[in-house]
């Protein structure tokens, strides 16, 4: 063993305690058994919590997560000849030595004696090794300090004063995503993580935003609000842009422009992925592509506006569609279009190149959909056809820039719910969401995606999600999406399957050292303050304590 | 060797694996089943930890004479049981010795001589003693023995040697010890843990 104090001054003075138990079996890919030492009580053990485990032999330390926990006998005769469970005696002299507890422990990292930060393991500790349990020391070295480009998320269960830092630049430099059932917390943690990238300025963020969840005063069921990022960053750092005016007057949101597409501005491609939706079947939309041709810009016009009859009775007359499909799409266009108000005859607000504009500048938007949230169809399209144009644009700067003729774009992050809705296995091998998630960050644009069916989204895309922030997930099939492409993580679905039913999630990858099982920030006042916010004449914050004491001492 | 201990006899018989101990009758020195005794070697520089497995005294003509009478009178019977001829006859199982540097848990290097004093061993060394526990698997390995017995009642017996708050904590070692030992028969188990809290 080199230096001993060096090792100390990294972990602190050496333990002294009694190890929790001694590594008996296991292997790299599966993770390491312990033999749980009969003086614990297996009850104040709990999945997901962190362990140290000092190797016999090398003195190295590695650092692991408790992935399940077993009760063993060391015949299988205790099943048949159990003790009289009257004779406390005998149930003592067992426990611990016939009967004994298990431990199943991944190792995630190590540390070598030469090196002063935690890497990822290549190797395990030796049989015999003593585990214990990490303390707070530990586990504040593993996740490093909060910092510009490390943002504090949350702490792990039973260590509130540990921060687990995410680092934002690995967060944004590949697709990642925010998983759990509903209510489990991904808009909260979602609107969290968001406002640590806004805040560090590493990237641009345009946030669909289906349920006034992000950009302005968010109600909670119990009627509690909770501020925007609008409201958070009041500098001009987030700008809203509404589709639905109405609604978002009527919520007293601040916006910054509102959106209107024009129905010459649709193309194609920007209904294709609602076929499903609007229930078109393959051969009409296909059809949608030779209407267009045939039609040109004032396609969506002319096949709803009667006015336009005989040209459409051409079309029919020169053989090339049938009247039946000429007629569902006309109908189902027409149950469709003409009730998104944001959809317009003519030209639109021509509102892309501001909100490209405004990410390029560092401006995050975020794109309120007041009640058009409550349409699928309306969102899918809505972050399609922006999407599209957007990614167009930083295709486009980025090849200028590898040309010298410019500069490079600002990363860009692209939030969208609902996820698996534009990366099913059906649609995702050619909608621009599956192409950005697999072209990683060439374009220096990423996907945060936000889901309660992991399983949904289809494997590859999953595969590419740098970083996992998973809440409680309890379908099965969604559990293992989570964790596809994920090496040695199998273990962690115990853990998964056991996280609060809000606000704990389990987060893996990409910008975390190793997974970690935490209890997410509150979002409050504190929260407010610490991303900068100015509570001074903010009459919508919360009471200073103490004026609310009816005999203030 | 601290404390005075009481000469329960004297070696007749031995090997390294035991020895055998005669004495003159007097039932108050008379060792216990699984009793701990020690047994001089190596001139006095060592002693062999024997374990009591067996007493036995031996008949003769005269006992059994007055064996078949109807009515046997007590001063035949105070007589024939204190000052027989053929003496009682112990059998001690080594578990151990005791030299300079203490108590060892393995066979003695030497056995003791013929002749050489026996002693019965008095509570504190019976607690230095068993304060490990190796020896169970020497008593386990012994063949022909009755080894369940003899296992049970050395640790009820080392059990009642030391203070009263201790015993608890000691039976229930010495009980994870013999589970550790004896986990692939647990029906055998089961009858020595019992063993170990009866007659208390
Ligand atoms: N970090 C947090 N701070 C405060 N409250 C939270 C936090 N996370 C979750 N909650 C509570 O849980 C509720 C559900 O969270 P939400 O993010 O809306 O769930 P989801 O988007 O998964 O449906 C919120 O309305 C809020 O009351
Ligand atoms: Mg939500």
């Amino acid at each position: 063993m080199s230096d001993s104090s060096e090792l100390d001054a990294y972990f602190g003075p050496k333990r002294d305690e009694r190890p929790l138990g001694i590594v008996l079996d296991g292997s790299l890919s599966a993770g390491l058994q312990v033999k749980l030492d009969p003086r614990y009580a297996i009850e104040k053990l709990a999945v997901g919590r962190y362990v140290v485990i000092q190797s016999r032999i090398t003195g190295s330390t590695f650092f692991g997560i408790i992935t399940d926990i077993a009760l063993g006998a060391t015949t299988p005769d205790l099943l048949h000849h159990p003790p009289d469970a009257a004779d406390t005696f005998l149930l003592d002299v067992y426990s611990g030595g016939v009967a004994y507890a298990t431990l199943h422990v991944s190792p995630m990292l190590m540390l070598d004696e030469e090196d002063d930060q935690p890497r990822p393991i290549k190797t395990i500790p030796s049989h015999f090794s003593a585990i214990y349990e990490a303390t707070a020391q530990d586990v504040a070295r593993v996740f490093g300090e909060e910092d510009d480009e490390h943002f504090y998320i949350g702490t792990p269960l039973d260590m509130e004063d540990v921060q687990v830092n995410l680092d934002l630049a690995r967060f944004v430099e590949r697709s990642s995503g925010v998983f759990g059932k509903t209510g489990t917390g991904k808009s909260f943690v979602t609107r969290t993580i968001l406002a640590g990238i806004i805040r560090s300025g590493l990237a641009s963020t345009l946030i669909f935003d289906m349920h006034n969840d992000y950009g302005w005063s968010i109600k909670d069921e119990s009627g509690r609000e909770y501020k925007g990022l609008r409201q958070l960053f009041p500098d001009g750092r987030v700008s809203v842009i509404t589709l639905d005016e109405a609604t978002s007057r009527a919520r007293g949101s601040k916006f910054d422009g509102t959106l209107t597409i024009g129905y010459e501005e649709i193309e194609p491609e920007d209904i294709e992925l609602l076929a499903s939706l609007l229930g078109l079947s393959d051969i009409q939309t296909g059809a949608l592509y030779f209407l267009y041709r045939r039609l040109g810009k004032k396609w969506i016009s002319k096949l709803l506006d009667e006015q336009y009859e005989e040209e459409i009775q051409n079309i029919l007359e020169s053989g090339r569609i049938v009247g039946g499909t000429l007629g569902a799409i006309q109908r189902k266009l027409e149950s469709f279009i003409p009730r998104m108000g944001f959809l317009v005859p003519g030209e639109g607000s021509k509102v892309v190149d501001d909100i490209f504009q405004r990410l390029n500048i560092g401006t995050s938007v975020v794109l309120e959909f007041g009640n058009y949230g409550n349409t699928l169809a309306a969102y899918v399209l809505v972050a399609n056809y922006l999407t599209r144009r957007i990614h167009a644009s930083y295709v486009h700067r980025k090849n200028l820039a590898a040309g010298k003729k410019g500069e490079e774009p600002r990363p860009l992050v692209i939030v969208i719910e609902e996820a698996h809705k534009f990366l099913d296995p059906s649609v995702a091998g050619h909608t621009i969401f599956g192409n950005i998630a697999r072209e990683l960050r060439k374009y220096n644009v990423t996907l945060l995606i936000v889901d309660q069916r992991p399983s949904g989204i289809e494997d590859e895309v999953m595969s590419q999600i740098g970083t996992r922030v998973t809440c409680l997930l309890d379908n099965e099939a969604d559990i293992r999406a989570v964790f596809s492409g994920v090496s040695g993580a199998s273990a962690l679905r115990e853990v998964l399957a056991r996280l609060d039913t809000r606000q704990q999630a389990l987060i893996l990858g990409h910008a975390v050292p190793m997974p970690v099982v935490v209890r997410t920030r509150d979002y409050d006042q504190r929260f407010y303050a610490a991303m900068g916010m100015d509570e001074t004449n903010d009459s919508a914050g919360q009471k200073p304590s103490g004026e609310d004491k009816l005999f203030p001492d | 060797m601290p404390e005075s201990p009481k000469m329960i006899g004297r070696v007749t018989r031995c090997s390294t694996r035991g020895f055998v101990g005669a004495m003159q009758i007097s039932e108050n020195a008379l060792p216990v089943f699984g009793s701990l005794c020690q047994a001089e070697a190596q001139g006095g520089r060592s002693y062999v930890v024997g374990l009591v497995y067996d007493i036995s005294i031996t008949d003769d003509q005269f006992a059994r004479q007055l064996a078949a009478l109807d009515e046997v009178p007590q001063e035949q019977i105070a007589d024939g049981q204190l000052n027989r001829q053929v003496p009682v006859e112990f059998s001690a199982l080594a578990v151990g010795f005791h030299d300079d540097d203490g108590f060892h848990q393995s066979l003695p290097p030497q056995p003791p001589l013929t002749l050489a004093s026996v002693f019965s061993m008095v509570p504190n060394d019976a607690v230095d003693f068993t304060s490990e526990l190796h020896f169970l698997q020497m008593i386990l390995n012994a063949p022909q023995l009755p080894v369940d017995e003899l296992l049970a009642t050395s640790l009820r017996l080392s059990a009642q040697a030391r203070p009263e708050e201790e015993r608890e904590r000691f039976l229930l070692q010495a009980g994870r010890e013999v589970a550790r030992l004896l986990a692939q028969d647990l029906t055998r188990l089961e009858n020595i843990l019992r063993g170990l809290r009866a007659k208390e």
